[in-house]
This record gives C-alpha cells, sequence and structure tokens, in this order.
C-alpha cells in the first residue's frame, strides 16, 4: 500500500518465505485448530512453567497446571538439588497430590488414601499395603515429565519422548542469550495472573509488535519509545530463528520523565532507558548494538516471552485454557531491593508497566468478542507486524508437518 | 493502620496515612475507591516530600523497618501507585483499560 512495503529493504524482503498476504482469522475461532495446536505444538514442545528462584531448597514445589496439555504439572527440587517435573497425579486413583499451587514438604501424600510419594517421585509407603494384590510400588511413583533448566528457566515437556532436547530447542536464540545476569535480576518478582476471554493468540499477537505503542500506549509512554525520528516506534533490528524471534526496541532517550518517574529515575533502573553501553551485554541483547536501544522482546516459540533490558527484564506466558480462553501471566524481575529507594523505584516501574499492559488488555476482549462474527475474513499485517506473521507461519508449519495436509485454508 | 504513627519530622504527613497499605492489591483498590479529587490532595502532599522522606529511609536496612519509617515507605509506594493516574490518564484508573480488579498481583522476594 505504502512505498515501504514493496522494497527491498523491509523485514518481510529478508524473510521471504514468509510471504505478505493476509492472515485467515478463522484460525483464532476454530475449534478444531485449536484441538491441533494442543495436540501438535502444545503436547510436543518445551514450555517454560517457572524460574528456579520459585524452589530454590530441596522440598520447594509449586503447580503448574496446563489444560493445554490436559494436566496438573507438579515441579519439585528434591534432595539432591535436581529439579524434577512429574504429572501431579496419584497413582493408586488419581487424584492429585499436590493441591497447593506452592508449597515446601519432605514428601507428597495423597489426600485421598494417603499412598506417600519421596521429592524423587518414588512411591515410599501405601496405607494397608498387604490388602492389594500383587502390587509392585517399585514401578507405582508418580509419572516423570521430561524437564530442564535453561538460565534459571525451568521447561517441561509432556511427549514422553521429546523429539529434541531443550537446548536444540531454543537453538542459537538461547545461545545468545547466555551471559545477561538472567540469576543477579530474578531475586525478586512481581506479577499477575488473570484469564482472559480470547483466543490465546490474539493475547500472544498483541504483545508481538510495536506499531501499536504510539496509538494505544499514547497516553501512558508518551515519548518513551517514539520521537520526531521515529514517530511510529520502529524496531531497529529483528532476528528470527526457526522457532523464536527477537525484536529490539527503540527508546527516545530525550524523554522528559514525570514529577514522581524523575524521582524514580534518580535511585535506579526503569523501564525507560538510561545511559548504557551499547556494547556490554551479550550478543543476544541489543543485537544490532544500536545506541538509542530500550530493549529487547524475545518470543520462545509458542506461548512464552523474556523481554529484555538493561537491569530488569520481563516475562509473559500466556496458557490457552480453551478456544476462546487464554490464562495470561506476567512477571517482572527486579534484583532484591536492599533499601527504601530501591523498593520505591521499582513499585514506581511496576505500576507503570501494569498500567500500560492494561491499555494492551482492553484490546483482547473487544477484539476475540468480535471474531465470531465472521465479519472479516483476512487481517492484514503492516511490514512491522513480521513477528506476528511469523508466529502464525511457524503455528501453520507445525500442523502442517504433523497432519500431512493443510489444517486451514 | 491509620492511628499508627510517622517518623516525628514527617508529622506533616499523618492525614494521610489511610494511604499505608501493605499490598499491591490494596494500594491499587484504595487508588480505584479514590475520587481524583482524593488522588490530587494526597499526591500534592507526598510528592514535594517524597525525596526527604527517602533520604531518610536510607538509614535502615529494607527488612528491618522500623515501624514507623515502614510506615513513610508504604506512603512513597502509594505515591508511586497513584502517579500513572494524576501524570498520564487524569482519572483514578486506565483511560480505557482492562479491570485493574481481574490481575491477580503476587510478590516473591
Ligand atoms: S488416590 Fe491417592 S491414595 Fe488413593
Ligand atoms: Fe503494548
Amino acid at each position: 500500500m505504502d512505498g515501504s512495503s514493496s522494497n527491498d529493504t523491509t523485514w518481510h524482503s529478508k524473510h521471504p518465505h514468509l510471504g505478505t498476504g493476509p492472515l485467515p482469522t478463522n484460525v483464532f475461532t476454530c475449534e478444531n485448530q485449536f484441538q491441533l495446536e494442543r495436540e501438535h505444538i502444545f503436547k510436543k514442545l518445551w514450555l517454560n512453567v517457572g524460574r528456579v528462584e520459585q524452589i530454590p531448597e530441596p522440598g520447594n514445589y509449586f503447580v503448574q497446571d496446563i489444560a493445554m496439555c490436559q494436566t496438573s504439572i507438579l515441579v519439585v527440587r528434591g534432595k539432591d538439588g535436581e529439579v524434577r517435573a512429574f504429572h501431579n497425579m496419584c497413582s493408586h486413583r488419581g487424584n492429585k497430590v499436590a493441591w497447593d499451587k506452592h508449597g515446601s514438604c519432605k514428601a507428597f501424600t495423597c489426600k485421598f488414601h494417603g499412598w506417600t510419594y519421596g521429592l524423587d517421585g518414588t512411591l515410599r509407603s501405601v496405607p494397608d499395603e498387604k490388602n492389594f494384590f500383587d502390587l509392585d510400588t517399585s514401578k507405582l511413583g508418580l509419572t516423570l515429565v521430561a524437564c530442564d533448566v535453561w538460565e534459571g528457566f525451568i521447561f517441561i515437556n509432556v511427549d514422553p519422548q521429546p523429539a529434541e532436547d531443550l537446548t536444540s530447542f531454543l537453538g542459537e536464540f538461547g545461545t545468545r542469550l547466555h551471559g545477561y545476569p538472567f540469576a543477579d535480576i530474578s531475586t525478586s518478582s512481581a506479577s499477575w495472573t488473570t484469564e482472559v476471554n480470547a483466543n490465546w493468540k490474539v493475547v500472544k499477537d498483541a504483545f508481538l509488535e510495536t506499531y501499536h505503542v504510539a496509538f494505544l500506549h499514547g497516553r501512558s509512554l508518551p515519548d518513551s519509545f517514539t520521537s520526531q525520528s521515529n514517530p511510529h516506534n520502529q524496531i531497529l533490528d529483528l532476528r528470527l530463528y526457526p522457532y523464536h524471534g527477537t525484536i529490539s526496541l527503540y527508546g527516545n532517550a530525550d524523554v522528559k520523565p514525570s514529577p514522581v518517574g524523575s524521582i524514580a529515575f534518580r535511585h535506579g533502573a526503569s523501564l525507560i532507558r538510561q545511559n548504557f553501553d551499547p556494547n556490554a551485554p551479550p550478543p543476544g541483547v541489543n543485537p544490532g548494538r544500536h545506541e538509542d536501544w530500550t530493549l529487547d522482546l524475545n518470543t520462545v516459540f509458542p506461548s512464552f516471552f523474556i523481554d529484555v533490558s538493561e537491569g530488569s527484564y520481563f516475562t509473559h506466558n500466556f496458557w490457552p485454557v480453551a478456544v476462546d480462553r487464554t490464562i495470561w501471566h506476567s512477571t517482572q524481575y527486579f534484583p532484591k531491593a536492599q533499601t527504601a529507594s530501591q523498593r520505591f523505584t521499582q513499585e514506581y516501574g511496576h505500576v507503570l508497566f501494569r498500567d500500560i499492559i492494561l491499555e494492551d488488555g482492553r484490546t483482547l476482549e473487544e477484539t476475540h468478542s468480535m471474531l465470531a462474527s465472521g465479519a472479516k475474513k483476512e487481517f492484514y499485517l503492516q511490514d512491522e507486524e513480521i513477528l506476528v506473521r511469523h508466529s502464525h507461519h511457524v503455528i501453520q508449519q507445525m500442523i502442517e508437518r504433523a497432519t500431512g495436509t493443510h489444517a486451514h485454508v | 493502620m491509620s492511628d499508627a504513627t510517622l517518623p516525628a519530622s514527617f508529622s506533616d504527613l499523618q492525614p494521610w496515612t489511610s494511604w499505608a497499605l501493605a499490598t499491591e492489591r490494596e494500594r491499587s483498590d484504595k487508588r480505584q475507591a479514590s475520587s481524583m479529587e482524593e488522588i490530587l490532595v494526597f499526591y500534592n502532599a507526598l510528592l514535594p516530600r517524597a525525596e526527604a522522606a527517602l533520604e531518610y529511609l536510607e538509614q535502615y536496612p529494607l527488612e528491618r523497618m522500623p515501624a514507623d519509617a515502614n510506615m513513610l515507605l508504604l506512603l512513597t509506594l502509594s505515591l508511586a501507585e497513584v502517579a500513572p493516574a494524576v501524570e498520564l490518564f487524569g482519572q483514578p484508573g486506565v483511560v480505557d483499560g482492562y479491570d485493574v480488579r481481574r490481575f491477580q498481583p503476587e510478590r516473591r522476594g
């Protein structure tokens, strides 16, 4: 439509396999599509369920219900320090062995008939065991789920035989982020969880592009991510991997902080960039070494984000519940505050970030509620929305490879 | 909480101690339940005292704040909470925002 989309300096021209055509809208509402995503994506890939700091000591555990995988996952740190994951299901008659969302224990005792499991999942004791018939307790531990840790992020894979390990799934994307101080920054965190009446891709797509920043966030981020030289917050850089992707966001160094904002900025890091050395971070952070960089949006397929800046980072996890329902979980990580000034600065950044994503959040149900009308068969993506296109491309490609058919045309 | 006291050098902020709330949920609820006038008088009272308050609080490690100092700290956190209402939105809630009461906050560390 405009000149920039037809010349060869576009992001799309560097990734011609993605095409430039419109996006079919039935992928957001089709129950069959949702089932295919369940079977061929969420039940096959590595999914982030949390961080190691949530379970620092042996016996610490947390539970992540994953409706899309039709299970509840129990993540435990064992006596040997290893992080393991199990289906949260008793071997006797199926009750969940952990009912609390997180906690600490020496063993898991099922609340139904009292079968007890060690932290490594082995079955330790069965009340009135002699009344069972041919019970081989050595085979009746909790069912292990593939679990691995990358940079402190815990991933699980419910496929009993994952096609690849976590390292190869993350690939070059993972190695390039090595060296970012995730452990130092993750000593405290603040998160929000909400259930949105929208398809998980409606939710995810809203966090994959910055085209909306100048308009939707015009009140909350006046001039932080835009300037006369970059009025539409165009991205500085794009890196696409087979599954994952990174875009680097522009920040306006000349932005005037608000009165409370300027107090916060005098005391430390914030959402909006301060002076920094563009060559200091690892190669995966600000990969183009741009002077006017503010943060990188890293999307880990299928529905995890790690958005990093100098001194803090935040994550999003989007958990599909039904074709029109998604649990949205966002977390901001900070180095643990030692002083009141640091605590205040973090709170300012936290509240500002919350209010910004509340602006994003409003679009989700307003969009999803119209999809069923069928009024629009296609959506149109501009060059800057390339991560949205990439995400849909990878989803359809995975389904087509698994089923040998075009799931949707 | 409002019958507790602030450090003597910040007794001028005593009228605002109903904003000394311990959690994000409580601070956010208070912001949403207040009129813009109520938010503005609190903001205008706290803003000129915030730097001095943070400087005063530097003498204590965060983990071991005396009760009066902690109350002062909580007032500064409420200033952070209402700042976007005053400085960005001109109303208590986010303009055209998702309902903040549907966000379940959780802190660790
Ligand atoms: S279901 Fe767990 S002990 Fe019976
Ligand atoms: Fe946004």
